[in-house]
């Protein structure tokens, strides 16, 4: 998944979060002082991030995401090891 | 009408000790109750961020109840009876000399009969049987189970209800127990505070809420740390506070020892957000005015505050916000204890067990330490949180309890004078 890809489907899940036009989210909006999310929401969107990516977010890296660009930033990092070949098969792989 | 509402007698089941004695020994030693959850049978507990919690290790029901009671409720319920079992001992009530219609039962509880919830959904949707759904599963669910059943122990036919709003829930109960005797309804209210529901998919609730601590994973005991400048989250706990409330003429009619006056009760809603307390501190700052109000006291009087104090991040700074705006200069005068640093969050016995810590530093001078309390956060830093015992005469103590659902409940117990 190229880095574009990350965002755009960032983006796309916000603007789904929000019933807001994607063309309407910038990078550089802040999640709560721009979009209006607190953090109730935040933690409901890092939920459907999670499910998109198949991620877990740590607790401890929430304080670090609060704009549309560091939480495309975070997933592209965290998604850079799972390319490895070595990867197990995607099919039988828990999200526990 | 009684002007006059007594605590005569105390119970307990916690993760630091069942039984006050033991309870109280453990509190003041400053001892965690916090300990790794050894998993959820028949799964392990790698999937779930959090994986401590304040549980109550070796409970065997039986000790304590007759197997027909124990067996027709859930843990909560079973917590419920052994904590009002030794509350009604303690208080020297005999019962069978009381008018039943007098004596009411009122519970808070905020989650109810989670352990057979849980299993009896998992295996419904798993086996498709219907049939197969155990015939308790109802009576055992519905949130006033516990209420029925202790009235039912000891054969109270007073006034008999549950509160339920989530982490306040028996901090209500308290004030309306109170209430109740206040406005002639009843000579004696037992007053019961009860959760368990350290359960697979109420611990992943909390755990998906980001509302726990997940950082003192390997270190349990230091995982419930309120007001410290590493807290970061709350830990789950479970037990059950039971209180005998009475009028005082009721209480001295049959020279019964009183512990404390339960003198004031404040409940408002903050009509803001489900799990988020405002920033601003004021509708927790109204709270606590409110109950000093109907208590007749001043602010200047309190010397004792038993806090909410779930260390959270959020929660914890804006309660020493609030607290800071009614006392002002007083703040730092003002004794200031988080039970929670010792048995975690037992959300609905809560209000309970920190009105048994409250009404025992009136009775004893001891405020018991706040666990953990090692690096002051500035964002909530009041001097009267300390980590070690304070030997103080507590005169008014204020009790907090905050909850889901923008709820704030505040209640005041003081020393009682004829």
């Amino acid at each position: 998944m190229s880095d574009r890809d990350v965002t755009e489907k960032i983006v796309a899940a916000l603007a789904d979060y929000l019933k807001r036009d994607p063309a309407s989210i910038q990078l550089d909006h802040h999640l709560r002082d721009d979009l209006g999310l607190d953090s109730m929401a935040v933690i409901e969107l890092l939920y459907k991030i999670e499910e998109v990516f198949d991620l877990q977010i740590p607790d401890q890296d929430l304080i670090a995401l609060s704009t549309v660009g560091t939480v495309a930033q975070y997933v592209e990092q965290r998604l850079v090891p799972v390319k490895r070949p070595a990867r197990p098969s995607a099919k039988g792989k828990k999200t526990t | 009408m009684p002007s006059q509402i007594v605590v005569t007698g105390l119970g307990i089941i916690s993760p630091i000790g069942i039984g006050v004695s033991e309870f109280w020994k453990a509190a003041l030693d400053g001892r965690s109750g916090v300990s790794t959850i050894a998993g959820f049978d028949p799964f392990p507990m790698d999937g779930y961020r959090s994986k401590v919690a304040g549980q109550i290790h070796g409970f065997a029901p039986e000790r304590y109840l007759d197997s027909v009671q124990a067996e027709r409720v859930d843990r909560y319920a079973q917590f419920a009876l052994v904590a009002t079992k030794e509350a009604l001992a303690d208080s020297g009530l005999q019962l069978a000399k009381e008018n039943p219609r007098r004596i009411g039962v009122i519970v808070g509880a905020g989650m109810g009969g989670m352990v057979m919830g849980e299993r009896e959904i998992t295996q419904l949707y798993q086996s498709q049987r219907p049939h197969r759904v155990h015939p308790n599963f109802i009576p055992v669910i519905t949130l006033n189970s516990a209420s029925g059943i202790v009235a039912m122990a000891h054969g109270a036919k007073g006034p008999n209800y549950t509160i339920s709003t989530a982490c306040s829930s028996s901090a209500h109960a308290l004030g309306q127990a109170m209430q109740c005797i206040r406005e002639g309804r009843a000579d004696v209210v037992i007053t019961v505070g009860a959760d368990a529901s350290i359960t697979p998919l109420v611990f992943a609730g909390f755990c998906s809420l980001r509302a726990l601590s997940t950082r003192y994973n390997d270190q349990p005991e230091r995982a419930s740390r309120p007001f410290d400048r590493l807290r970061d989250g709350f830990v789950m706990g479970e037990g059950a506070g039971a209180l005998v409330l009475e009028s005082a003429s009721h209480a001295k009619k049959r020279k019964a020892r009183i512990y404390a006056e339960v003198a004031g009760y404040a409940a408002t809603s903050e009509a803001y957000h489900m799990v988020i307390p405002r920033e601003d501190g004021e509708e927790i700052a109204s709270t606590m005015r409110l109950a000093m109000a109907d208590a007749g006291i001043a602010a200047s009087q309190i010397d004792y505050i038993n806090a909410h104090a779930t260390s959270t991040s959020i929660g914890d700074a804006v309660e020493a916000k609030a607290i800071r705006q009614v006392f002002r200069s007083r703040a730092d005068s003002i004794a200031v204890s988080a039970t929670k640093s010792l048995v975690g969050h037992t959300l609905g016995a809560a209000g309970a067990i920190g009105g048994i810590a409250s009404v025992l530093a009136i009775h004893t001078g001891q405020i018991h330490p706040t666990a953990n309390y090692e690096d002051p956060d500035p964002a909530c830093a009041l001097r009267g949180i300390k980590a070690a015992v304070q030997e103080r005469k507590v005169k008014a103590a204020l009790l907090n309890a905050f909850g889901f659902g923008s709820n704030n409940a505040a209640v005041v117990i003081k020393r009682y004078a004829a």
